[in-house]
Protein backbone atom coordinates (compact mmCIF):
# COMPACT_ATOMS: atom_id res chain seq x y z
CA UNK A 1 0.00 0.00 0.00
CA UNK A 2 1.24 3.47 -0.81
CA UNK A 3 2.04 5.70 2.14
CA UNK A 4 -0.18 8.75 1.96
CA UNK A 5 1.29 12.22 2.19
CA UNK A 6 0.71 13.18 5.80
CA UNK A 7 0.48 16.80 6.83
CA UNK A 8 -1.60 19.90 7.20
CA UNK A 9 1.03 22.51 6.35
CA UNK A 10 0.51 24.82 3.41
CA UNK A 11 3.42 23.26 1.56
CA UNK A 12 2.12 19.69 1.92
CA UNK A 13 -1.39 20.71 0.88
CA UNK A 14 0.07 22.44 -2.14
CA UNK A 15 2.10 19.36 -3.06
CA UNK A 16 -1.02 17.20 -2.81
CA UNK A 17 -2.90 19.59 -5.06
CA UNK A 18 -0.03 19.70 -7.53
CA UNK A 19 0.11 15.90 -7.62
CA UNK A 20 -3.60 15.65 -8.43
CA UNK A 21 -3.20 18.19 -11.24
CA UNK A 22 -0.19 16.62 -12.91
CA UNK A 23 -0.45 12.87 -12.21
CA UNK A 24 -2.14 12.23 -15.50
CA UNK A 25 0.10 14.38 -17.66
CA UNK A 26 2.99 11.90 -17.37
CA UNK A 27 5.43 14.76 -17.84
CA UNK A 28 8.90 14.30 -16.33
CA UNK A 29 9.00 15.22 -12.67
CA UNK A 30 11.90 16.30 -10.50
CA UNK A 31 11.40 15.92 -6.76
CA UNK A 32 13.85 17.74 -4.51
CA UNK A 33 14.34 17.90 -0.77
CA UNK A 34 16.66 16.88 2.04
CA UNK A 35 17.27 13.27 2.96
CA UNK A 36 14.28 11.71 4.69
CA UNK A 37 11.62 14.27 3.65
CA UNK A 38 9.62 11.71 1.70
CA UNK A 39 10.62 12.09 -1.95
CA UNK A 40 9.78 8.48 -2.71
CA UNK A 41 6.38 8.88 -1.03
CA UNK A 42 5.62 11.77 -3.38
CA UNK A 43 6.73 9.66 -6.37
CA UNK A 44 4.49 6.80 -5.29
CA UNK A 45 1.56 9.14 -4.82
CA UNK A 46 2.05 10.51 -8.33
CA UNK A 47 2.05 6.94 -9.63
CA UNK A 48 -1.00 5.92 -7.59
CA UNK A 49 -3.03 8.86 -8.86
CA UNK A 50 -2.03 8.36 -12.47
CA UNK A 51 -3.55 6.16 -15.14
CA UNK A 52 -0.36 4.10 -14.91
CA UNK A 53 -1.11 2.78 -11.43
CA UNK A 54 -1.90 -0.70 -12.73
CA UNK A 55 1.53 -0.89 -14.39
CA UNK A 56 4.96 -1.24 -12.81
CA UNK A 57 6.57 1.22 -10.42
CA UNK A 58 10.28 0.58 -10.88
CA UNK A 59 12.83 2.18 -8.61
CA UNK A 60 16.55 2.52 -9.01
CA UNK A 61 19.01 4.29 -6.76
CA UNK A 62 21.58 6.07 -8.94
CA UNK A 63 23.99 6.62 -6.03
CA UNK A 64 24.04 3.05 -4.77
CA UNK A 65 25.53 1.29 -7.78
CA UNK A 66 28.84 1.65 -9.59
CA UNK A 67 28.58 3.18 -13.05
CA UNK A 68 28.77 0.03 -15.16
CA UNK A 69 26.30 -1.83 -13.00
CA UNK A 70 23.91 1.12 -13.00
CA UNK A 71 24.10 1.21 -16.78
CA UNK A 72 23.28 -2.48 -17.19
CA UNK A 73 20.51 -2.18 -14.60
CA UNK A 74 18.94 0.71 -16.51
CA UNK A 75 19.28 -0.52 -20.05
CA UNK A 76 19.71 -4.27 -19.67
CA UNK A 77 22.16 -6.39 -21.66
CA UNK A 78 22.38 -9.10 -24.28
CA UNK A 79 23.86 -12.49 -23.64
CA UNK A 80 27.63 -12.25 -23.98
CA UNK A 81 27.69 -8.43 -23.75
CA UNK A 82 30.45 -8.70 -21.14
CA UNK A 83 32.21 -11.35 -19.08
CA UNK A 84 29.58 -12.89 -16.86
CA UNK A 85 26.60 -11.95 -19.03
CA UNK A 86 25.49 -15.55 -19.42
CA UNK A 87 22.00 -14.66 -20.38
CA UNK A 88 20.01 -11.73 -21.65
CA UNK A 89 18.62 -9.43 -18.98
CA UNK A 90 15.97 -6.73 -19.26
CA UNK A 91 16.78 -3.30 -17.90
CA UNK A 92 14.63 -1.04 -15.76
CA UNK A 93 13.60 1.03 -18.78
CA UNK A 94 12.02 -2.07 -20.26
CA UNK A 95 10.41 -3.19 -16.97
CA UNK A 96 9.02 0.31 -16.42
CA UNK A 97 7.55 0.53 -19.93
CA UNK A 98 4.05 2.07 -19.66
CA UNK A 99 4.65 2.42 -15.92
CA UNK A 100 6.90 4.60 -13.81
CA UNK A 101 10.67 4.68 -13.57
CA UNK A 102 11.71 6.34 -10.32
CA UNK A 103 15.33 7.49 -10.49
CA UNK A 104 16.36 8.17 -6.92
CA UNK A 105 19.50 10.23 -6.22
CA UNK A 106 19.69 11.37 -9.84
CA UNK A 107 22.16 14.09 -8.78
CA UNK A 108 24.75 11.37 -8.15
CA UNK A 109 24.44 9.80 -11.58
CA UNK A 110 27.83 9.65 -13.36
CA UNK A 111 28.23 12.14 -16.23
CA UNK A 112 28.64 9.47 -18.92
CA UNK A 113 25.34 7.89 -17.97
CA UNK A 114 23.68 11.29 -17.87
CA UNK A 115 24.27 11.63 -21.62
CA UNK A 116 22.70 8.24 -22.24
CA UNK A 117 19.78 9.18 -20.01
CA UNK A 118 19.32 12.39 -21.97
CA UNK A 119 19.26 10.42 -25.19
CA UNK A 120 16.50 8.14 -23.90
CA UNK A 121 14.46 11.08 -22.66
CA UNK A 122 14.78 12.85 -26.01
CA UNK A 123 14.13 9.93 -28.30
CA UNK A 124 12.21 7.49 -26.10
CA UNK A 125 14.62 4.86 -27.34
CA UNK A 126 17.39 2.90 -25.68
CA UNK A 127 19.70 0.13 -26.58
CA UNK A 128 20.76 -2.64 -24.15
CA UNK A 129 24.49 -3.28 -23.65
CA UNK A 130 25.88 -5.43 -26.42
CA UNK A 131 22.84 -4.90 -28.61
CA UNK A 132 22.72 -3.02 -31.88
CA UNK A 133 18.96 -2.71 -31.72
CA UNK A 134 17.04 0.25 -30.37
CA UNK A 135 14.00 -0.35 -28.23
CA UNK A 136 11.13 2.04 -27.58
CA UNK A 137 10.22 2.84 -24.02
CA UNK A 138 7.24 4.66 -22.65
CA UNK A 139 8.37 4.93 -19.06
CA UNK A 140 7.20 7.92 -17.05
CA UNK A 141 10.39 9.28 -15.53
CA UNK A 142 10.21 10.67 -12.02
CA UNK A 143 13.59 11.68 -10.63
CA UNK A 144 14.57 12.74 -7.13
CA UNK A 145 17.62 14.27 -5.52
CA UNK A 146 18.77 15.87 -2.30
CA UNK A 147 21.38 17.87 -4.21
CA UNK A 148 20.91 21.38 -5.46
CA UNK A 149 21.16 20.55 -9.16
CA UNK A 150 21.83 24.15 -10.18
CA UNK A 151 24.96 23.99 -8.01
CA UNK A 152 25.91 20.60 -9.48
CA UNK A 153 25.52 22.13 -12.96
CA UNK A 154 27.80 25.04 -12.01
CA UNK A 155 30.34 22.51 -10.68
CA UNK A 156 30.10 20.60 -14.00
CA UNK A 157 28.78 17.53 -12.18
CA UNK A 158 25.36 17.58 -13.78
CA UNK A 159 24.29 18.19 -17.36
CA UNK A 160 22.25 21.33 -17.80
CA UNK A 161 20.26 19.90 -20.70
CA UNK A 162 19.33 16.84 -18.65
CA UNK A 163 18.26 19.13 -15.83
CA UNK A 164 15.85 21.02 -18.13
CA UNK A 165 14.51 17.72 -19.46
CA UNK A 166 13.72 16.46 -15.96
CA UNK A 167 12.64 19.74 -14.41
CA UNK A 168 9.35 19.95 -16.34
CA UNK A 169 7.38 19.56 -13.14
CA UNK A 170 9.28 20.45 -9.99
CA UNK A 171 8.13 19.34 -6.57
CA UNK A 172 10.20 20.67 -3.72
CA UNK A 173 9.51 19.14 -0.31
CA UNK A 174 10.54 21.45 2.54
CA UNK A 175 12.43 20.00 5.53
CA UNK A 176 10.35 18.97 8.53
CA UNK A 177 11.74 21.80 10.70
CA UNK A 178 10.07 24.29 8.33
CA UNK A 179 6.65 22.68 8.69
CA UNK A 180 6.45 21.63 12.33
CA UNK A 181 2.66 21.81 12.17
CA UNK A 182 2.85 18.48 10.32
CA UNK A 183 4.57 16.74 13.24
CA UNK A 184 1.47 15.85 15.35
CA UNK A 185 -0.25 14.24 12.37
CA UNK A 186 2.92 12.34 11.43
CA UNK A 187 3.42 11.11 15.00
CA UNK A 188 -0.16 9.91 15.16
CA UNK A 189 0.00 8.19 11.79
CA UNK A 190 3.25 6.33 12.39
CA UNK A 191 2.39 5.46 15.99
CA UNK A 192 -0.70 3.72 14.69
CA UNK A 193 1.23 1.93 11.93
CA UNK A 194 4.02 0.67 14.22
CA UNK A 195 1.61 -0.21 17.00
CA UNK A 196 -0.09 -2.63 14.65
CA UNK A 197 3.20 -3.77 13.17
CA UNK A 198 4.76 -4.54 16.55
CA UNK A 199 1.50 -5.92 17.96
CA UNK A 200 1.48 -3.48 20.86
CA UNK A 201 -1.69 -2.42 22.58
CA UNK A 202 -0.49 -0.08 25.32
CA UNK A 203 1.89 2.64 24.29
CA UNK A 204 2.32 5.96 26.05
CA UNK A 205 0.62 8.57 23.86
CA UNK A 206 2.61 11.76 23.56
CA UNK A 207 1.14 14.39 25.86
CA UNK A 208 1.19 18.10 25.11
CA UNK A 209 4.61 18.58 26.62
CA UNK A 210 6.09 15.72 24.59
CA UNK A 211 4.47 17.02 21.44
CA UNK A 212 5.87 20.48 22.07
CA UNK A 213 9.34 19.00 22.42
CA UNK A 214 8.89 16.96 19.25
CA UNK A 215 7.86 20.10 17.42
CA UNK A 216 10.77 22.09 18.83
CA UNK A 217 13.40 19.61 17.65
CA UNK A 218 15.12 20.37 14.33
CA UNK A 219 14.91 16.89 12.76
CA UNK A 220 18.03 16.91 10.60
CA UNK A 221 17.03 13.46 9.33
CA UNK A 222 13.48 14.68 8.70
CA UNK A 223 10.54 12.25 8.62
CA UNK A 224 12.78 9.19 8.45
CA UNK A 225 14.38 10.24 11.73
CA UNK A 226 10.98 10.91 13.28
CA UNK A 227 9.86 7.44 12.17
CA UNK A 228 12.89 5.87 13.82
CA UNK A 229 12.14 7.75 17.04
CA UNK A 230 8.56 6.56 17.09
CA UNK A 231 9.78 3.03 16.47
CA UNK A 232 12.24 3.34 19.36
CA UNK A 233 9.45 4.70 21.52
CA UNK A 234 7.46 1.54 20.79
CA UNK A 235 10.28 -0.50 22.30
CA UNK A 236 11.48 1.79 25.10
CA UNK A 237 8.09 3.31 25.93
CA UNK A 238 9.83 6.36 27.34
CA UNK A 239 9.84 9.66 25.55
CA UNK A 240 12.29 10.91 28.19
CA UNK A 241 14.95 8.49 27.01
CA UNK A 242 14.29 9.39 23.39
CA UNK A 243 14.61 13.09 24.12
CA UNK A 244 17.76 12.56 26.17
CA UNK A 245 19.30 10.95 23.10
CA UNK A 246 17.89 13.44 20.58
CA UNK A 247 18.81 16.55 22.46
CA UNK A 248 22.25 15.34 23.51
CA UNK A 249 23.07 14.74 19.86
CA UNK A 250 21.64 18.09 19.09
CA UNK A 251 23.73 19.77 21.76
CA UNK A 252 26.97 18.40 20.41
CA UNK A 253 25.86 19.39 16.95
CA UNK A 254 25.25 22.91 18.07
CA UNK A 255 28.58 23.36 19.77
CA UNK A 256 27.27 23.57 23.33
CA UNK A 257 29.22 21.91 26.13
CA UNK A 258 29.31 18.29 25.13
CA UNK A 259 30.29 17.04 28.54
CA UNK A 260 26.87 16.92 30.23
CA UNK A 261 25.32 13.93 28.54
CA UNK A 262 27.23 11.50 26.35
CA UNK A 263 25.61 11.14 22.94
CA UNK A 264 25.49 7.38 23.35
CA UNK A 265 25.17 6.44 27.01
CA UNK A 266 27.22 3.33 27.75
CA UNK A 267 25.20 0.25 28.51
CA UNK A 268 24.70 -0.52 32.18
CA UNK A 269 26.47 -3.81 31.66
CA UNK A 270 27.64 -5.90 28.78
CA UNK A 271 24.71 -8.28 28.95
CA UNK A 272 22.01 -5.64 28.82
CA UNK A 273 18.80 -7.00 27.32
CA UNK A 274 18.84 -3.93 25.15
CA UNK A 275 22.15 -4.88 23.54
CA UNK A 276 20.66 -5.85 20.20
CA UNK A 277 18.43 -2.82 20.20
CA UNK A 278 21.40 -0.56 20.85
CA UNK A 279 23.33 -2.25 18.05
CA UNK A 280 20.47 -1.72 15.66
CA UNK A 281 20.12 1.83 16.90
CA UNK A 282 23.69 2.63 15.97
CA UNK A 283 23.28 1.25 12.47
CA UNK A 284 19.92 3.02 12.16
CA UNK A 285 21.73 6.31 12.45
CA UNK A 286 23.34 5.66 9.09
CA UNK A 287 20.80 3.64 7.15
CA UNK A 288 17.05 3.36 7.31
CA UNK A 289 16.37 -0.04 8.87
CA UNK A 290 12.63 0.33 8.55
CA UNK A 291 12.51 -0.45 4.84
CA UNK A 292 12.24 -3.80 3.15
CA UNK A 293 15.38 -5.86 3.18
CA UNK A 294 15.70 -5.46 -0.59
CA UNK A 295 15.86 -1.69 -0.26
CA UNK A 296 17.97 -1.96 2.86
CA UNK A 297 20.58 -4.05 1.07
CA UNK A 298 20.58 -1.54 -1.73
CA UNK A 299 21.15 1.29 0.75
CA UNK A 300 23.83 -0.38 2.85
CA UNK A 301 27.26 0.45 1.54
CA UNK A 302 30.20 -0.09 3.87
CA UNK A 303 32.18 2.61 2.11
CA UNK A 304 29.41 5.18 2.51
CA UNK A 305 28.67 4.26 6.12
CA UNK A 306 32.37 4.32 6.96
CA UNK A 307 32.61 7.81 5.53
CA UNK A 308 29.50 8.96 7.40
CA UNK A 309 30.70 7.48 10.68
CA UNK A 310 34.24 8.81 10.39
CA UNK A 311 32.92 12.21 9.36
CA UNK A 312 30.78 12.31 12.43
CA UNK A 313 33.62 11.38 14.79
CA UNK A 314 36.02 13.76 13.08
CA UNK A 315 33.53 16.56 13.38
CA UNK A 316 33.01 15.97 17.09
CA UNK A 317 36.73 15.75 17.78
CA UNK A 318 37.41 18.95 15.88
CA UNK A 319 34.68 20.81 17.76
CA UNK A 320 35.93 19.38 21.05
CA UNK A 321 39.50 20.56 20.45
CA UNK A 322 38.41 23.94 19.07
CA UNK A 323 36.41 24.56 22.22
CA UNK A 324 39.33 23.59 24.43
CA UNK A 325 41.57 26.16 22.74
CA UNK A 326 38.93 28.89 22.60
CA UNK A 327 38.46 28.43 18.83
CA UNK A 328 42.08 29.25 18.07
CA UNK A 329 42.41 27.40 14.80
CA UNK A 330 46.19 27.23 14.52
CA UNK A 331 46.43 25.83 18.04
CA UNK A 332 43.70 23.33 17.26
CA UNK A 333 45.44 22.24 14.05
CA UNK A 334 48.65 21.58 16.02
CA UNK A 335 46.83 19.49 18.61
CA UNK A 336 44.96 17.55 15.94
CA UNK A 337 48.26 17.07 14.08
CA UNK A 338 46.86 18.27 10.80
CA UNK A 339 47.80 21.31 8.74
CA UNK A 340 46.03 24.61 9.30
CA UNK A 341 44.70 24.39 5.76
CA UNK A 342 43.27 20.92 6.30
CA UNK A 343 41.54 22.14 9.43
CA UNK A 344 39.94 25.03 7.59
CA UNK A 345 38.89 22.69 4.83
CA UNK A 346 37.36 20.26 7.30
CA UNK A 347 35.60 23.05 9.16
CA UNK A 348 33.94 24.09 5.91
CA UNK A 349 33.15 20.51 4.94
CA UNK A 350 31.54 19.74 8.29
CA UNK A 351 29.97 23.19 8.57
CA UNK A 352 31.72 23.96 11.85
CA UNK A 353 31.35 27.56 12.89
CA UNK A 354 32.60 29.32 16.00
CA UNK A 355 29.81 30.30 18.38
CA UNK A 356 28.42 33.78 17.71
CA UNK A 357 29.66 36.19 20.32
CA UNK B 1 -18.19 44.66 -32.09
CA UNK B 2 -16.25 41.47 -31.47
CA UNK B 3 -15.48 40.07 -28.03
CA UNK B 4 -12.16 41.13 -26.57
CA UNK B 5 -9.32 38.66 -27.03
CA UNK B 6 -8.58 36.81 -23.79
CA UNK B 7 -4.97 36.09 -22.97
CA UNK B 8 -3.21 34.40 -20.09
CA UNK B 9 0.26 35.66 -19.18
CA UNK B 10 2.54 33.50 -17.03
CA UNK B 11 5.84 34.62 -15.52
CA UNK B 12 7.42 34.19 -12.09
CA UNK B 13 8.56 37.79 -12.13
CA UNK B 14 5.71 39.94 -10.81
CA UNK B 15 7.10 43.13 -12.34
CA UNK B 16 7.05 41.56 -15.77
CA UNK B 17 3.54 40.30 -15.12
CA UNK B 18 2.19 43.72 -14.23
CA UNK B 19 3.91 45.30 -17.21
CA UNK B 20 2.27 42.74 -19.50
CA UNK B 21 -1.03 43.22 -17.75
CA UNK B 22 -1.07 46.96 -18.21
CA UNK B 23 0.21 46.89 -21.74
CA UNK B 24 -2.22 44.28 -23.09
CA UNK B 25 -5.14 45.72 -21.13
CA UNK B 26 -4.46 49.12 -22.66
CA UNK B 27 -4.52 47.42 -26.06
CA UNK B 28 -8.04 46.18 -25.42
CA UNK B 29 -7.22 42.59 -24.47
CA UNK B 30 -8.76 40.84 -21.47
CA UNK B 31 -5.74 39.72 -19.46
CA UNK B 32 -5.27 37.22 -16.63
CA UNK B 33 -1.91 36.55 -15.03
CA UNK B 34 -0.27 33.68 -13.15
CA UNK B 35 3.05 33.46 -11.31
CA UNK B 36 3.83 29.91 -12.36
CA UNK B 37 2.55 27.04 -14.47
CA UNK B 38 0.59 25.57 -11.59
CA UNK B 39 -1.40 28.75 -10.95
CA UNK B 40 -1.93 29.03 -14.71
CA UNK B 41 -3.18 25.45 -14.93
CA UNK B 42 -5.70 26.09 -12.16
CA UNK B 43 -6.98 29.17 -14.04
CA UNK B 44 -7.26 27.13 -17.23
CA UNK B 45 -9.15 24.33 -15.51
CA UNK B 46 -11.58 26.78 -13.94
CA UNK B 47 -14.62 26.54 -16.18
CA UNK B 48 -15.37 30.25 -15.67
CA UNK B 49 -12.30 31.12 -17.74
CA UNK B 50 -11.48 30.65 -21.37
CA UNK B 51 -8.49 31.92 -23.26
CA UNK B 52 -7.49 32.55 -26.85
CA UNK B 53 -3.77 32.80 -26.26
CA UNK B 54 -1.12 31.95 -23.70
CA UNK B 55 2.12 33.87 -23.26
CA UNK B 56 4.46 32.02 -20.96
CA UNK B 57 7.95 32.22 -19.53
CA UNK B 58 9.80 28.88 -19.50
CA UNK B 59 11.82 28.58 -16.31
CA UNK B 60 9.39 28.67 -13.39
CA UNK B 61 8.80 26.72 -10.18
CA UNK B 62 6.17 23.96 -9.74
CA UNK B 63 5.04 23.52 -13.33
CA UNK B 64 7.57 24.93 -15.78
CA UNK B 65 6.60 26.72 -18.98
CA UNK B 66 7.55 23.63 -20.94
CA UNK B 67 5.22 21.52 -18.79
CA UNK B 68 2.42 24.04 -19.12
CA UNK B 69 2.79 24.15 -22.90
CA UNK B 70 2.59 20.34 -23.17
CA UNK B 71 -0.54 20.26 -21.03
CA UNK B 72 -2.24 23.13 -22.89
CA UNK B 73 -1.44 21.62 -26.30
CA UNK B 74 -3.06 18.37 -25.24
CA UNK B 75 -6.01 19.62 -23.22
CA UNK B 76 -6.72 23.00 -24.85
CA UNK B 77 -5.51 22.64 -28.45
CA UNK B 78 -7.26 25.82 -29.60
CA UNK B 79 -5.21 28.12 -27.41
CA UNK B 80 -2.30 29.72 -29.27
CA UNK B 81 0.97 29.63 -27.38
CA UNK B 82 3.89 32.01 -27.31
CA UNK B 83 6.86 30.95 -25.21
CA UNK B 84 9.31 33.57 -24.07
CA UNK B 85 12.71 32.54 -22.85
CA UNK B 86 15.70 34.31 -21.47
CA UNK B 87 17.83 31.28 -20.73
CA UNK B 88 19.47 30.51 -24.06
CA UNK B 89 18.39 27.76 -26.36
CA UNK B 90 18.01 24.72 -24.11
CA UNK B 91 14.57 25.39 -22.67
CA UNK B 92 13.79 27.19 -25.94
CA UNK B 93 14.35 24.00 -27.93
CA UNK B 94 12.23 22.11 -25.42
CA UNK B 95 9.45 24.64 -25.91
CA UNK B 96 9.39 24.08 -29.66
CA UNK B 97 9.42 20.36 -29.03
CA UNK B 98 6.42 20.84 -26.76
CA UNK B 99 4.94 22.61 -29.79
CA UNK B 100 4.67 26.18 -28.67
CA UNK B 101 3.36 28.08 -31.70
CA UNK B 102 6.13 30.59 -31.34
CA UNK B 103 9.28 30.92 -29.23
CA UNK B 104 10.60 34.43 -28.61
CA UNK B 105 13.85 35.37 -26.89
CA UNK B 106 14.22 38.04 -24.23
CA UNK B 107 14.68 40.93 -24.33
CA UNK B 108 11.81 41.63 -26.65
CA UNK B 109 9.56 44.65 -26.86
CA UNK B 110 5.90 44.40 -26.00
CA UNK B 111 4.68 45.83 -29.31
CA UNK B 112 6.41 42.99 -31.11
CA UNK B 113 4.78 40.42 -28.85
CA UNK B 114 1.39 42.01 -29.41
CA UNK B 115 1.96 41.87 -33.17
CA UNK B 116 2.81 38.16 -32.88
CA UNK B 117 -0.30 37.44 -30.81
CA UNK B 118 -2.43 39.22 -33.42
CA UNK B 119 -0.67 37.29 -36.18
CA UNK B 120 -1.31 33.93 -34.48
CA UNK B 121 -4.96 34.76 -33.92
CA UNK B 122 -5.36 36.20 -37.42
CA UNK B 123 -6.27 39.58 -36.02
CA UNK B 124 -5.19 42.96 -37.10
CA UNK B 125 -2.52 44.25 -34.78
CA UNK B 126 -3.86 47.08 -32.64
CA UNK B 127 -0.68 49.13 -32.89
Amino acid sequence: MTTPLIGVSKSILKIKELISHVANTCLNVLITGETGVGKEVVAQNLYEESIRSSQNFVKINCAALPETLLESELFGYEKGAFTGAHRKRHGKFKTADKGVLFLDEIGDMPMALQSKMLHVLQSGEFSPLGSDQDFKTDAWVIAATNHNLEERIAAKKFREDLFYRLNIIKIDIPPLRNRTEDIPALVEYYSRIYQTEFGMDQVEKPNTEVMEKLCAYTWPGNIRQLQNCIKKQMVLNSWDKIFAELFSENLTLHNSPASDIPAHPPLANGTSPNATLEEGALIAEFVDLSTSSEKLFEDISLKKIKKMASDRVEREVIIFVLKKVGWNRSKAAKILKISYKTLLYKMTEFKIQPPVK
Amino acid sequence: MTDPVRILVVDDNEDILSTFYEFFSSMGYTVKTAVDGFVALKLLRDKANSFDALITDLVMPNISGVGLISIVKKEYPDIKIIAITGYGDKPGALASEAEADMVLFKPIDLFKIEAKVAELLNLESRT
